[in-house]
Parts: C-alpha cells; structure tokens; sequence
C-alpha cells in the first residue's frame, strides 16, 4: 500500500490578539521582553496543542515570537541595520533590513524555540529558516559591492544555524526562499546560496517559493539542491500542474491547498479535488499537503478551521485510493 | 541649461515627524471601527498636501501627487475601468512589494474620470505644475489576467483606448504633464513590438500635453526602435537598475527629453550628488540636441519615508551641480 499525503503547515501562524496587544506593548516599552516572552511560550504551547488537536502529522512552531520574516533575522545578525517601515500593499509595511557592515550570525536565532516546541509533541517540528537569495532580495544594501557578495554571506550565517539545528534533533530543516521566483537570471545564484545553506545537512531539506511567475523558472528551480519544494497550487487554481505534465516534478512537493489570502474556509470536497488533480501528476510519496503559505495573515479561528478541513480531505483521499501515512 | 527634475510614480504615505497625521493610523482605525471614511478622506487629502509640500521645499520642478489613495499601482485604475475585476494578491516584479492581480472579464472600456478630480485637488495644493501618473497600458495588460480576448492585440487596442480616454480628460482640466510607467517594457523582447504599439500609440498620440514614458527596473533594448516611432516627450530610463540603458542614449529620436533615473529607488544608500551630476555630464556628452531631466530609477515608496525624503534633496542637490556645470 503506498505511503504518502503528509499533513503539515508552511510555517506562521496566526499571532493571538493579546500576542499582538503584547508585542506592541513591548515596542512602547510597557512591558518587558520577559514578560512578552513569557506570553509568546504559552501561546506556542498552544499552537502544537492545537496542531495535535487538528491531527497534522509535521508540526511548526508557529513563529509567534517572529515579526517579518527577513526581519527577525536581520535583528539578530552583525552587519544589519533595520529601516523605518516600507509598505509591501495597501496598509500593509515592514521594517526592511539594510546590509551596513559584514553579515555575520553570532548567536542562535531559532534553536532554542525550535527545542521547546519539539519538547511539547512527539511529532517531528520542522525548524523553518528564511534563505540566503531572499534575505538578500529583501534587504537595501549599503555595504557589499554585489548581490552575490551578500548572498554568500548569509548563507554561511544561515549555514551555521542550519546546522546548530540538525544538532539540536531537527529532522526537517526548511529554508524559504519566496524571492527565487521573480528574478529567473539569478536562479543560478539562488542555487547556489541555498545550496550553501544546506550543505552536508542529513536533515529533510524543503524550501517554500510562493506569489511568481512560474513560467519563467519551472522545471529550471528543480535545480534547488533540497529534498522539497513547497508551492502555492490553490492561489493558482492548480494551474501549476499542467508544467508538470511537459516536465515532470522530481522532488518531493509541499502541495498548497488552502488559500490564505482568503476569509473564506474552503470545502473539504474541493481540497480533495485538488489533491486529486495532484495525484495524476505526482506520486503520494512525493506530495506533503499544506496551505499555500504562512497562516499569519487569517485569524486563529479561520486558520485552525481551515487546517480542519485539510486533514479531514486528506484522511478521505487516503482512505478512497488506499494510501496510508 | 537647467535640469528639471521630477518623480515618479508613489512616494511613502508615512510621516517622518512624530506625532503627524498617518494614513496608516487611519485606516487601521477604521478596519477596528473607529474611524469613519470621512477621516480617511481627510487622512488622504493631508498626506497628500504633505508629499507635494516636501517636493516643493525640496525644489522638485514637476511634482507628483504620490498616489496615496492607491493600494497598488494597478487596481486603482483597472477597478474604474469596465471589463476589469480585481483577484488575489501577486507579487509586483522583482519589489518584494504586492498587487492585486487585474483579471479582463469583458469588454475594456472607459466609462468616467478616473484621476481628474484628485489631479485637481493636487494642483490646487501645488505651486508648480503637478504630473498625473498613469499605469501604461501595456504593463498593464501583462500585469492582468485575461479571460476575455482570444487576441492580446485587441486587448491592447482596447486598453490603450481606454486610457488615452483618461488622459484626455486629465488634459481638459488642466494637465500639463502625464507620467505613464511602464516597466514591462523593459521585459519585452523584440517580438512584443506591435503589441507596445498598439498599446502606446493612443495615448501618445495627438497629444497636448507633455508625456512620459517611464520604464523603471530595465532598458527597453529589445524594443526600442518601436519605443522611438511613439509621440512621447520624455523618455525614463533606469540607469541605476540597469545600466544597459545607457547604450539608448546616442539612438534618442531628435530633440526629445530624457529623464536620467540616477537615484536609487530601490537602496537606501545615498547618492554622492557630484558623481550624480558627473553621470549627467556623460550623458550630455553623448547627445547635443536632447534636453534632460533628473529623477529617481523608479517610484520612492519602495524606500522608508526618512530615506525617500533624503534622496528628493539629494536629487535636487544633484541637478542643481548638473545644471551649474552644463553652463
């Protein structure tokens, strides 16, 4: 009987409001960072409580203790200084990270989250790093000559944590690199700056692209030297699926099939339709199935909704076409 | 011979002093209820006279409006366009910034003013003559999803009409200059000609007013023969992001502008106003009989406000030396 159709997440999830109320508590200097991070344990507590509830079988921390996803790293590297707020849409804005010196790491920025949130599940946590090419992309830069320069220095730094990672028990490491899809005459960088990343890793190596143009860099981003590449397909309407049928995916697949730029909580008959049309293209041991991206932007509610109706459209299509976990 | 400058596209919505009216504050006000679309409107309309005040004291000589209303650079023109209904979230190019993708569910047709009564007010506010900035059509299209056409050159016809339409009404209140960005332009290849065309002739042609065709992020190289046939006045070129665009230069159509992007919109480290007014110098080197504008590489909002602020003096600091050593 084959195996395959592993539930999981991408990574965030959505920050309760008093996390929220916290945090922007704590940026006005009303309450401590201990007390804020006393707020953020409990709250991850809960978040591997509600995974298990849910039935996920490879869980996240759910990165409440995190802002923006360059950011947080940024903030915690030598060579960075951190901008005033940019806007990305609409009223949504982030501090960008600004390179003004040599991009050094020197401490851990995720192990010792990553070992409290495994302490609490005997299911596997995933520790969920963001990549060299994208850190880069995302920064202004205002000490390196090159892109590259940049690039390669992030990967040593992202490297190290990679590694301090793995010995720390981390059996999947994922290390996002959302940037590699709009820039296809830098693929060959991306590559080689996650491949850097990643280097000597036994760890299950999977990175997440979202939000581009696939035409231009599929099957060429199959080059990415990790175990799996996570892809949005609901965004899209799975239209993804029909590069795969001229060029085969040949790695392992986190499969997008939830919407998270949506309210709207989808069915469990069309996540199966989606899993489905998957199905025809790639085997269940190749596919993860996840939301299309981080869930920090829906409410908890319409998050843990959401994830209900993917385990439940998942246990369905296993039990219909006999695949087991 | 002076160096105008000029901006393009938006520029940050956020106040660098505390405490002033934030447009953001505003609308995250009012998703919680407690605040009302009057005071957005009202957010929106000080924002603006702000951006226009700081392009004022700074010296800009063809101020923009920065576009605080929008979301995108898309959606806020192709919602008020029939035929247009707006979908998800995509990311915009190489930005690390988002829009909501366009999708062509009919007929493209212009239907009413667009930008006419927000033009007015910000020239109303403005001492100087204030450019209205348009999406141009061609990006445009390839920025939206078409479900209706079979044929992308109908399309593009009908889109081109439909902004020339706006542009029209813009000039009959008033416009004297409208900026039309145009980054996928700089993506196209040589084949993509006849569509640019269909695309930019109608909204070039006939004109009375001056016109911009802005191509931030990449050079045009591909088309330009095409580029050159259309009725523009000034040309923008990104030097900066690509510096390929340098090559254009010497092949400039006779006696028209060219808008020199040398300020970095996309790094906040800034610019050395002598070695901006000695890249200016080089282009004038190259070309006699063009005349010349200064401007960032593309829109500012991609900057914080603090940095945004610092690079419009910095540019006018530089075309200031530019046009002192053009004599």
């Amino acid at each position: 009987m084959p195996r395959g159709l592993w539930t999981t997440t991408v990574g965030s999830f959505p920050k309760p409001p008093h996390i929220e109320r916290a945090r922007n508590q704590h940026a006005r200097g009303e309450i401590s960072a201990e007390k804020l991070f006393e707020l953020e344990r409990e709250a991850t507590i809960q978040v591997i409580r509600d995974q298990e509830e849910i039935g996920l079988e490879i869980l996240v921390d759910g990165e409440l203790y995190r802002g923006d996803m360059t950011t947080f790293f940024a903030e915690r590297m030598e060579g960075f200084a951190i901008s005033n707020p940019v806007r990305s849409y609409g009223n949504r804005y982030y501090r960008k990270p600004i390179a003004v010196g040599p991009i050094r790491r020197k401490s851990a920025w995720t192990v010792d989250w990553w070992k409290f949130a495994q302490s609490l599940t005997t299911k596997p946590v995933k520790g969920m790093l963001t990549g060299p090419y994208t850190m880069m992309d995302w920064s202004f830069n205002e000490h390196y000559p090159s892109r590259e320069a940049l690039a390669m220095d992030l990967a040593e730094a992202i490297r190290e944590e990679a590694l301090a990672l793995e010995a720390a028990g981390a059996k999947y490491i994922q290390v996002d690199e959302p940037a590699v899809s709009v820039r296809p005459e830098e693929l060959k960088l991306a590559v080689r700056a996650l491949g850097r990343a990643v280097e000597g890793l036994k760890a299950k190596t999977i990175t997440h692209i979202c939000y581009g143009d696939f035409d231009v860099i599929y099957p060429a981003m199959l080059d990415l030297p990790v175990d799996m590449i996570d892809l949005e397909m609901a965004n899209s309407r799975y239209d993804l699926l029909e590069r795969f049928r001229a060029n085969p995916f040949t790695k392992e697949i986190g499969y997008g099939v939830l919407d998270v730029h949506s309210h709207r909580v989808e069915t469990k008959e069309e996540v199966k339709r989606g899993i489905l049309r998957g199905l025809e293209f790639l085997k269940p041991e190749q596919m993860y199935i996840d939301p299309d991206c981080g869930l920090k932007t829906r409410t908890v509610e319409e998050a843990k909704e959401k994830l209900r109706v993917m385990v439940a459209a998942v246990r369905e299509v296993r039990q219909e076409q006999g695949i087991t976990a | 011979m002076k160096i105008e400058t000029t901006l393009s596209g938006s520029y940050p919505k956020l106040p660098t002093e505390p405490g002033a009216l934030n447009v953001r504050v505003v609308r995250n006000r009012m998703d919680q209820g407690k605040a009302t679309e009057r005071d957005l409107s009202e957010a929106i309309v000080e924002t603006t006279r702000r951006v226009l005040a700081l392009q004022d004291s700074a010296g800009i000589d063809i101020p923009v409006d920065g576009q605080v209303a929008w979301d995108d650079e898309q959606t806020y023109v192709a919602r008020a366009l029939q035929g247009f209904e707006i979908a998800g979230l995509i990311r915009y190019l190489d930005t690390n910034t988002y829009y909501r993708q366009p999708e062509i569910v009919g007929p493209i047709a212009w239907t009413k003013p667009i930008l006419v009564e927000e033009w007015k007010r910000a020239q109303g506010m403005a001492r100087r003559p204030v450019k209205a900035v348009l999406p141009g059509p061609y990006s445009l299209y390839r920025f939206s999803k078409d479900r209706h056409y079979k044929d992308p050159a109908e399309a593009l016809r009908d889109l081109g009409a439909a902004i020339a339409r706006e542009v029209k009404s813009l000039e009959d209140a008033g416009a004297t200059w409208i900026h039309f960005e145009e980054p996928w332009v700089g993506r196209a290849r040589a084949e993509d000609a006849a569509l640019i065309q269909a695309a930019l002739s109608p909204v070039f042609a006939g004109r009375t007013a001056k016109t911009v065709l802005h191509v931030p992020f990449r050079a045009p190289t591909a088309v330009f023969p095409a580029l050159c046939e259309l009725g523009w006045s000034v040309l923008g070129l990104d030097l900066v992001g690509a510096p390929e665009a340098w090559e254009l230069i010497p092949r400039m159509p006779h006696g028209r502008t060219v808008a020199l992007g040398l300020i970095d919109a996309r790094n906040t480290k800034l610019e050395d106003a002598a070695k901006v007014a000695q890249a200016v110098a080089r282009a004038r080197s190259k070309r006699s009989d063009l005349t010349w504008q200064l401007c960032p590489t593309a829109s500012l909002e991609y900057l914080p406000a603090d940095k945004a602020a610092l690079k419009v003096s910095r540019l006018v600091e530089a075309a200031r030396l530019a046009s002192r050593n053009g004599g």
